[in-house]
């Protein structure tokens, strides 16, 4: 778990402290904002992808996003998804129509993907985060 | 009542790269030991190809070229990291565990009411192929020497699906007569030998042979292995491992070495690291030894070692370097091509126990010191990454490094080398 353990400290509150005076707030500040204990629920089976395409845009995942998957967790209706279609990696959208289960795209450009129509596939986890990078 | 379980990983670095990267799986997967040299792991769809363990890889590279068979470096961060998760999640799912290898681990269980631990072993290995893509065996017994019995059985018995609880069998000595005595547990090279030579082939013989004649060749190690297999525990699962009593950093190179600078350069190296895995572990080092030799395919064989005491016992990465600069000018030889080298540190005691010695040179102003910067040396690497403040010597090119020509380069702990998925 060490790796999970090299936190980044955000100071919550920090004040300076004028000479002589000790800050008010110094009594208040009690912790830092951990990320990564915001992010990652199961450090054990969470994994981190770098995305490149647009297939997904409606969703909210861009072209070059940081993706935050955890594996522990089991797919349901409407869950973004990491599926392994004939060897290969997508995200897609776990998705039913007429009773039937299909891997939906987030962008009217590219088409949806049936389970019937791929020899191999496998969900291989589930997205909770995409981090983006707004420049 | 308790049983003991041995979980380990199947095909484990090939299962490693295999679930990170979709690309590779159900293709036959082989991995090279360091420098390339040997395949030391294969998928088990390599297994079907017949493809054995440990050939050089020069020997076998067409065979596999024609097969289409995919060779990769070993990824020691990629195997260490998934390591690292499954050992936690087996944690989480038993009562005691006992990490014993990279792959491997004994774990304690209680058993339910009904004796029935199938359930737990099927929904465990459930769990660790939703969590981390790789397929575990489980073989339960009494104790270790069955655990480990158990998970043999578990792999060469196909129906078992990856899981053999030896407690529950009837006729144990029909599982018993199917395991030769070199692979019990325990059972070394010479030991085996002399089993055979007395008649003795397998677990069940070894079972029920006479104990005095067995205590009075191999003492209390032959008399547990045999108590065991009987089914009494005698070897606890031991949740913290005692401490080691040398650290080693060893490496082949991936060009022989001929010049002194680069012999030292890469002894330089290796100190370093040797000096972090002790100060990990709050150890000292009194006793350092630095050693280099040719290759074993090399026409003039040779090798070298050169050894100092210290007076006072140190982790402190620049004492250390000192040292084995100096030493390594010993073993240093112009007319030989160096292979591997390596440094060990001995006499490991706890920094806490921190001892003084009479006729000290340093004065304890200095030593502070020196313990603050290699302190804050630490927590820099440890903030930012592994060598982010490092020594001088390291810096130069390294001619020598290792060839890792075939690494699949990706990573689950560095962010710079995490998988791309394109959507």
């Amino acid at each position: 778990m060490g790796r999970f353990l090299r936190n980044l400290y955000i100071p919550l509150l920090s004040g300076s402290v004028s000479a002589g005076f000790p800050s008010p707030a110094d009594d208040y500040v009690e912790d830092n904002i951990d990320l990564n204990e915001y992010l990652i629920k199961n450090p054990f089976s969470t994994f981190f992808l770098r995305v490149k395409g647009d297939s997904m845009v409606d969703s909210g995942i861009q072209n070059d996003d940081l993706i935050v998957v955890d594996k522990s967790l089991t797919p349901k209706l409407g869950s973004i998804v990491i599926a392994m279609i004939d060897g290969e990696f997508t995200v897609k959208r776990l998705a039913r129509k007429n009773d039937e289960l299909y891997l939906k795209s987030e962008n009217h450009d590219y088409p949806d993907l049936s389970f019937k129509n791929h020899y191999d596939i496998q969900i291989w986890g589930v997205v909770i985060y995409s981090i983006h990078h707004l420049g | 009542m308790r049983a003991i379980a041995l979980i380990d990983g199947n095909n484990f670095y090939a299962s490693c790269e295999q679930s990170i990267n979709p690309q590779l799986r159900k293709k036959p997967l082989v991995i090279l030991s360091n420098n390339d040299g040997c395949i030391i792991a294969r998928s088990s769809e390599a297994r079907t190809l017949k493809i054995e363990m440990g050939i050089p890889y020069f020997k076998i590279k067409k065979k596999l070229d024609q097969l289409g068979v995919v060779v990769l470096s070993s990824n020691y961060s990629l195997y260490g990291d998934i390591s690292k998760r499954l050992m936690n999640l087996l944690r989480s799912h038993c009562e005691k565990i006992e990490i014993y290898s990279i792959d491997e681990a004994f774990v304690s269980i209680s058993k339910p009411h009904d004796n029935n631990l199938y359930p737990w072993a099927r929904e465990l290995r459930t769990l660790i192929y939703q969590n981390l893509g790789i397929t575990i065996t489980i073989g339960i017994g009494e104790n270790k020497v069955n655990a480990k019995l158990a998970n043999r059985l578990a792999k060469s018995i196909n129906s078992s699906a990856g899981i053999f609880d030896l407690t529950t069998i009837n006729k144990r000595s029909d599982y018993l007569k199917k395991i030769r005595v070199e692979n019990i547990w325990g059972v070394g090279n010479q030991t085996s030998k002399w089993l055979k030579s007395k008649g003795i082939k397998n677990a069940q013989e070894l079972k029920d042979m006479c104990q005095y004649e067995l205590k009075k060749k191999l003492g209390v190690v032959g008399q547990r292995i045999q108590m065991e297999l009987k089914g009494y525990q005698c070897l606890p699962i031991e949740e913290i491992k005692s401490t080691k009593k040398e650290i080693q950093v060893s490496r082949s190179f991936g060009k022989p070495i001929t010049k002194l600078e680069d012999l030292k350069q890469a002894l330089a190296i290796y100190s370093i690291r040797a000096s972090e895995k002790m100060r990990i572990q709050n150890l000292q080092t009194s006793s350092i030894t630095v050693f280099a030799r040719t290759s074993h395919y090399s026409n003039s064989i040779y090798q070298k070692s050169a050894h100092k005491k210290l007076i006072e016992a140190t982790s402190n990465t620049n004492i250390i370097l000192k040292i084995v600069l100096e030493l390594s000018k010993d073993i240093y030889h112009p007319e030989y091509k160096f292979a591997k080298a390596g440094v060990l540190m001995q006499n490991l005691t706890q920094s806490n126990y921190f001892q003084r010695s009479l006729g000290n040179y340093t004065s304890i102003e200095d030593l502070k010191k020196g313990e603050v910067l290699i302190k804050t040396i630490d927590s820099i690497n440890r903030k930012f990454k592994t060598g982010a403040i490092t020594w001088g010597i390291t810096q130069r090119s390294l001619e020598w490094k290792m060839n890792k020509n075939l690494l699949s380069d990706t990573s689950t702990t560095d962010i710079k080398k995490i998988p791309i998925i394109i959507i």
